[in-house]
């Protein structure tokens, strides 16, 4: 798990999105075991009952499983599951946040276009 | 074990007029990490005293497990209070050694761990032929924190336990409180006006402004209903219109309020796209929550 955690998220949200960022990026891969409750709250010094809501969070989005008295692990499918989810998500926070910024600061359809194929051949 | 500490109607007057608390309720379930806050002042260490019948309370009544616990030797021996050590006594310097106050607390707590309390006296680098008053303000700290540890008390209480220590030791302390809590599962009552970094250690709060209780709950529960609404003077006055405000300030033609409100009413106030809301911590919580009822009194 890497990451700091900020003030602008409940902790128990952070936590599951970091955790669902590692599953993204394959740092935890389907059907693995992912750190306890106990060692989330250790490593980012948090109260293990916020722990355990954000992994209970994943729980009931079939991200994560638990294994009886082994512990949570990452469910088939969860990789798809997560994106699906987060590409909702991406129209709200990052589409919108990106056309509004581009328009206080007059940038027209076209310039913004060029600007986003740039940054994708980067 | 499965005891709690309550108190009911807790009221302790000092010098006949100074009411240090005023009718205070407050239960403690066990196996959970408590954060008592307040500001110098408001009432923590007398709340403590009476809570470990170190003080006598005015009025009102403490138990534990349904007992009470005023002279009652065998609650007495569960619940830990570890409260700074002064080096200075009433007679003179606290010559007494580090070593005597280990050996007064492995008699005093039925369920002290003594290897615990070896493995952080060396941990912590104490020296246990030191006296008190040769320790430094850290090492006192230390020294109380060890106790509160090795008592292995179902209720332990530790009293501004992060005052005197440095940030790497503070650090030190809360990864050991955690790993502790882990293995044991005890309560904890830890006061601090130090919230930046305890925030997250506490799943409840309790919220203690001149000797009253302000608030008490889930800190996460608690935090997430106030907002900071801020953007044109006049658009957040229209935003916020029959919000509870808690305070306010203006720059210019800009303006910023606190708002407490649940998740419905944030909700409408998330429509309103003129002012930018965003949450608050618990610190800027308790600001606010202190400074308005200032205003209120």
């Amino acid at each position: 798990m890497q990451g700091m955690l900020n003030e602008q998220t409940s902790i128990y949200l952070q936590i599951a999105q970091l955790m669902e960022n590692d599953i993204l990026k394959g740092v935890y891969q389907e059907e693995e075991q992912v750190p306890s409750t106990n060692e989330l709250a250790r490593m980012f010094r948090i109260n293990p009952a916020t722990a355990a809501k954000g992994v209970n969070l994943l729980v009931d989005e079939d991200i994560l499983y638990k294994k009886r008295g082994i512990g949570m692990f990452v469910a088939t499918g969860a990789v798809e599951r997560i994106r699906q989810k987060r590409k909702g998500a991406f129209y709200e926070n990052f589409v919108k946040t990106l056309v509004s910024e581009a328009k206080s600061l007059a940038i027209g359809n076209q310039e913004l276009l060029e600007m986003i194929q740039k940054a994708q051949q980067e | 074990m499965e005891k709690t500490l309550q108190a009911k109607a807790l009221t302790k007057v000092y010098n006949k007029n100074k009411k240090a608390l005023d009718g205070v309720d407050v239960v403690f379930r066990p196996g959970c990490i408590y954060g008592l806050i307040g500001r110098n002042g408001a009432g923590k260490t007398t709340l403590l005293s009476c809570l470990t019948a170190q003080a006598n309370p005015t009025q009102g009544e403490i138990t534990y497990g349904g007992e009470k616990v005023w002279e009652n030797a065998a609650v007495l021996g569960e619940i830990c209070f570890a409260r700074e050590m002064s080096p200075i006594l009433f007679m003179g310097p606290n010559t007494y050694k580090v070593k005597d106050y280990l050996r007064a607390a492995r008699m005093y707590y039925p369920h002290w761990d003594e290897a615990y309390a070896k493995r952080l006296v060396e941990q912590f680098g104490l020296e246990p032929k030191k006296r008190i008053n040769a320790l430094s303000k850290g090492m006192l700290s230390m020294l109380t924190i060890v106790l509160a540890m090795a008592s292995m008390a179902p209720i332990t209480i530790l009293d501004e336990p992060v005052a005197g220590l440095d940030v790497v030791a503070r650090e030190q302390f809360y990864k050991l409180l955690l790993e502790d809590y882990e293995n044991t599962q005890r309560t904890f009552i830890v006061s601090t006006h130090i919230l930046e970094e305890a925030a997250t250690i506490f799943e409840e709060v309790v919220l203690l402004d001149k000797g009253k209780i302000l608030e008490q709950g889930n800190t996460e529960e608690l935090v997430s209903q106030f907002h900071y609404v801020s953007g044109k003077k006049e658009d957040v006055e229209q935003a916020v219109e029959g919000m509870k405000v808690l305070s306010q300030e203006t720059m210019g033609k800009t303006k910023g309020v606190v708002v407490r409100c649940g998740a419905e009413q944030l909700e409408i106030l998330q429509q309103n796209t003129t002012v930018d809301i965003s949450p608050m911590n618990l610190q800027k919580v308790f600001i606010a929550l202190t400074t308005s009822n200032c205003k209120e009194a």
